[in-house]
């Protein structure tokens, strides 16, 4: 493992923690006041999925938890309980990366909607189980179906601007293992 | 390839499973504080915006800025029409102007008159909104002045005409508004030709409910709706707005504060109103006559014998 990976791989994981908290920045933009109609999609959710899927080691456990949590804490969330969910999911789809690879894109697409699903039903029903008011089904339904539908786009940005891509077959990744 | 995964994951798999398990540990843990004491996490979450959103105060300014310019600039193209219109609204402006200044003259002359005194400690501390709720299910503006402007939970948060919401968590430097469209809102409002007392409900959309009317009759759209003051949480007589009924029949408040921009937010200080807690006493001659006295202990004590 040479200077030259190490430096690229801190890059990437700075990267990675730059993009989030832009998304959680952007969000919270006081550009509309007023009640929204439409909710738009869940894109930290989408883009941790993403990276996992390309490169799990620019995404390291214990920072995709930390930022998870910041963007319980920022965007009104109760802190914790989506973080925990998502985390759970990443940490799946983490494991599945290798046998995802061979598959086509509708496969991969696929599994994340299900995880994304997944997260938002468990979620929904915990909050239920623990009598805490529950946000609003329509637009929380609308948020999942967008965070569904823009993920070929997630994987497009991630692709083309940030230059992600799964590795090739026998392919060592920056921190020298095989994937 | 399978087996080049299996060994390269053979230490670090179940490390990473372990490691994974524990956060999800930890954040279960602390959502179930959350539950369980929700004030203290708050007000962590109040110190932590705090601590932070002041930061990035010169990025999102600018950023903001440009946005609004960019959709601002779209309404440029019917700019002509707006003028127009404009104009028309002035001339019947000029009008109310008119009638307005006249009656403020004569109400400054019959409170006069009465030697009113009017609530000489409503004053106000103007904040800049800084940043929104950030998703679609809440509804609350963070605003740059917090505790160490003497701000308190409760206060009430006007735009420059209406009520826009109440305080809702106060940092050092910030604080966060939860607005009456917010789900949780609940606001206690008077209508104001008939005096019917209600409950402003706020549904996550733009036109909160107006519920448990004493008599939902009395109430016609476009009356008048103002703060009541019941709970002693605001001031009474704030302006919220007027009422409207939607397509389904329902009572529900068009705000008078503009939702669209909310930029400089008014909270007003108020310290409770004070309350008249003790019934009146019964008032007595300085010295009651002996008999008297002598009388009541032998009926009290008859009373405890029985």
């Amino acid at each position: 493992m040479d200077d030259i990976t190490l430096t690229r791989l801190w890059l990437m994981r700075a990267g990675f923690a730059a993009l989030i908290l832009g998304l959680i920045f952007y969000q919270l933009l006081p550009l509309e006041t007023t009640p929204r109609r439409f909710a738009g999609p869940d894109l930290v959710m989408g883009f941790a999925f993403a990276w996992v899927l390309r490169r799990p080691e620019y995404t390291p456990l214990v920072l995709t938890a930390g930022l998870l949590l910041i963007a319980d804490l920022f965007l009104g969330r109760p802190p914790g309980l989506y973080a925990a969910l998502t985390l759970l999911a990443f940490d799946n789809l983490r494991t599945r990366t290798t046998g995802l690879r061979a598959m086509p894109f509708t496969v991969e697409w696929l599994t994340v909607a299900a995880a994304i699903t997944g997260v938002i039903l468990v979620y929904r029903l915990i909050l239920a189980m623990l009598l805490v008011p529950l946000p609003a089904l329509g637009l929380q339904l609308m948020q999942l179906l967008m965070t569904v539908l823009c993920y070929p786009l997630v994987v497009l940005v991630t692709r083309f601007v940030f230059g992600l891509r799964a590795p090739g077959l026998g392919e060592v990744n920056a921190l020298g293992q095989r994937q | 390839m399978a087996r080049d995964r299996a060994n390269s994951d053979d230490y670090t798999g179940p490390l990473k499973r372990l490691l994974a398990i524990l956060l999800v540990l930890i954040l279960t843990g602390i959502f179930l504080v959350w539950r369980i004491d929700s004030p203290r996490v708050e007000r962590f979450r109040a110190q932590v915006t705090d601590k932070v959103l002041p930061n990035f105060e010169w990025a999102m300014a600018p950023v903001t800025a440009t946005i609004t310019l960019i959709r601002d600039f779209q309404s440029y193209q019917s700019l002509h029409e707006q003028n127009q219109e404009l104009k028309r609204e002035l001339q019947k402006m000029r009008k109310w102007k008119e009638a307005a200044v006249q009656l403020g003259q004569e109400n400054a002359r019959l409170l006069d008159l009465n030697q009113v005194r009017l609530d000489p400690r409503l004053t106000f501390i103007t904040g800049v909104v800084m940043a929104d709720s950030g998703s679609p299910f809440r509804q609350s503006v963070v605003i740059n002045i917090g505790s160490h402007d003497g701000i308190l939970d409760g206060w009430a948060a006007m735009d420059g005409i209406g009520l826009v919401g109440r305080i809702s968590g106060v940092g050092n430097n910030t604080s966060r508004v939860l607005l009456l469209t917010d789900a949780t809102s609940r606001t206690p409002v008077t209508v104001q030709p008939s005096g019917q007392q209600g409950l402003l409900v706020g549904d996550n959309t733009l036109a909160p409910a107006l519920e448990f009317l004493e008599n939902a009759d009395a109430v016609r759209p476009g009356d008048r709706v103002v703060s009541s003051g019941d709970g002693g949480v605001f001031p009474a007589g704030l302006l919220v707005g007027e009422v409207a009924t939607d397509p389904g029949g329902r009572m529900r408040v068009r705000l008078a504060a503009d939702y669209e921009r909310l930029e400089f937010l008014r909270v007003l200080r108020h310290h409770g109103a004070e309350r008249i807690l003790d019934p009146g006493k019964l008032i007595l001659p300085e010295t009651p006559p002996d008999s008297a006295t002598a009388e009541t202990t032998e009926t009290e004590a008859g009373g405890a014998d029985g």
